[in-house]
């Protein structure tokens, strides 16, 4: 049984004994010290937490990067920190198919995210250490929320109850702006909310168990429970839910570090932004929706976990990686058996790698096609690289190698355009559409000619006992 | 005191420092930019905005027709 977090804080504590996670026991600056400290993590080759336990002005401490390296994302899931990239996405698409784990329900009196509550005077400066991440953001940004929000149509079905990691700019103490792009699904609850002028009930759950954030960022179907999903990832173990207090419909996470409840207010539409975003550049100012928080309650001495988004790799696309990989995985293997593994790890997918038997002529383009016709990838994936079952799409040096030595570009490389697009896509004209580009790399098979076919080089059977042999030499010179 | 962003001044104090007399956090009401006193804050001239554009900026998600009982 894989080692489970029941919250943030046990997280932490596995990180440091890990050697992933560092302290600064110095008061720093809200600005620009936070941020900086997190790109400066994204540009190490070790990338560990980091714990701010003073912030001037402040009461509590802020804590970022926790998902930001394989080695942490490695501990999340509970496995050694050193395993492959590989080795994690096939671990937990093995986890995925527990889904559906109930979550346990907990009462008010067992939920840690409950021992203070603040109903009065509500400002949120006085719990969350906030700070500006990038220099021309508009504003402060809560960047890993896990927001729940329930559909108005059907507020008992917790299916339709959705947790998802939105964009959250503070535009007052008590107000807050959030991002709902129309692809989004609590776009599709708001949009039900706003045809008959009513606020949508709202609890946004900040500092949560490592999987819950890592599951509110994951693309999965609408009327799929991210609870159910948790429980799964912990290998079978159910997550620790609660009844919000505002709202009865609506569960969140019960040993959260704060817990802010509310509304976003009915067909309300404010500045918001500019926010440097995940590909690496700034989306700017828009009219965006408004929340009013009501209610605050949260843990003693609450931890604000927060995170940095740069130029990639930062935080995010380490927290975004897998759990995009995954679901794609999963929805095309389903249709074609013959998949072998999705990399859908660049820029949240709008660059993924594939890896695929071939079955006929043609397959590698047709295995494109379903990809651009799932969910996520319909508007995410952009360029689109099919190679064959024995390529490590996680290995970019093989994935260079099909490249390089499998397509003919007057075959294999095909435009489509004018389809849907990523409107965070800097390239994406007007945001929101765009082309896509698709590389069979594939080695071709009948009906279509392959007239150099080749051999390939294969490694000697005795590799493997050289391998051991040389690390163990490596491994004693490095102990001297 | 003028907002950094779009330079009227509908600007006022959003916030003081909950702790000590450290820093106080100002807002615009009318482009909704924030900035902390102890910042040294330059707006880049590509992220100005004119007060007037600002109600024709790209609307997200697209408020959806009222729907009549
Ligand atoms: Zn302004």
């Amino acid at each position: 049984m894989a080692k489970v977090y029941k919250d943030l804080r046990e997280f932490l504590a596995t990180l440091e004994e890990e050697g992933q996670l560092v302290r600064i026991k110095e008061e720093v600056n809200p600005e620009p010290d936070i941020g900086a400290a997190g790109r400066a993590c994204a540009n190490m080759a070790e990338k560990p937490a980091v714990l701010f336990e003073k912030v001037k002005g402040y009461k509590y401490s802020v804590v970022t990067n926790v998902h930001g390296s394989w080695q942490n994302h490695a501990l999340m899931m509970g496995m050694p920190k050193n395993t492959p990239v590989k080795e994690q996405f096939f671990e937990l698409n093995r986890r995925w198919d527990k889904f559906p784990v109930p979550p346990k329900i907990v009462s008010r009196e067992n939920a840690s995210c409950k021992e203070n509550t603040v109903t009065e005077n509500i400002n949120i400066f006085e719990i969350l250490p906030l700070y500006r991440i990038n220099d021309q953001d508009g504003g402060f940004f809560i960047s890993k929320a896990s927001v729940i929000t329930g559909d108005p149509e059907f507020p008992d079905d917790l299916n339709k109850q959705n947790v998802g990691t939105y964009r959250i700019q503070v535009k007052d103490i008590d107000r807050i702006g959030i991002q709902a792009l129309p692809f989004h699904d609590i776009a599709i609850q708001l949009r039900k909310a706003e045809e008959v002028n009513e606020p949508l009930p709202i609890a946004i759950a900040l500092g949560n168990n490592p999987l819950v954030t890592f599951m509110a960022s994951t693309p999965v179907a609408y009327d799929q429970n991210e609870y159910e999903f948790v429980g799964a990832l912990q290998d079978g173990v159910p997550t620790e839910i609660v009844k919000a207090d505002t709202a009865e419909h609506l569960y969140v996470p019960a040993h959260a570090e704060v817990i802010l409840e509310g509304y976003i207010m009915p067909r309300v539409r404010t500045c918001e932004g500019p926010f440097g975003e995940f590909p690496g550049s700034y989306s700017g100012a828009r009219n965006q929706c408004e929340i009013k928080i009501t209610r605050i309650t949260h843990r003693n001495n609450p931890i604000f976990e927060n995170l940095y988004l740069g130029m990639p790799w930062t935080e995010i696309d380490y927290l975004m990686a897998l759990n995009t990989s995954v679901p794609l995985y999963k929805q095309l293997k389903s249709s074609f058996p013959e998949i072998q593994a999705v990399n859908a790890m660049y820029t949240h997918g709008i660059g993924t790698i594939v890896s695929t038997k071939v079955r006929y002529g043609g397959f590698g383009k047709g295995v494109a096609f379903r990809l651009l016709s799932t969910p996520h990838g319909m508007p995410y994936c952009k360029i689109i690289i099919i190679v064959d079952e024995f390529v490590d799409p996680f290995n970019l040096e093989q994935v260079m190698w099909a490249l390089t030595t499998r397509v003919k570009p007057t075959e294999h490389v095909t435009i489509i355009h004018n389809c849907a697009g990523m409107p965070l896509d800097p390239s994406s004209i007007p945001a929101g559409m765009h082309d896509k580009l698709i590389i069979d790399a594939t080695t071709p098979v009948p009906p279509e000619p392959n007239p150099r076919s080749v051999e390939l080089l294969k490694p000697s059977p005795a590799t493997p006992k050289w391998e051991e042999i040389i690390k163990k030499l490596m491994d004693a010179a490095a102990k001297k | 005191m003028k907002c950094k962003r779009c330079d009227l001044d509908t600007v006022r104090v959003m916030t003081k420092s909950p702790v000590g007399n450290e820093w106080e956090v100002y807002v615009c009401d009318t482009c909704h930019y924030s900035w902390r006193s102890t910042e040294e804050v330059h707006v880049n001239d590509v992220f100005k905005l004119k007060p007037d554009s600002i109600p024709g900026l790209q609307q997200i998600p697209p408020i959806p027709p009222l729907k009549t009982k």
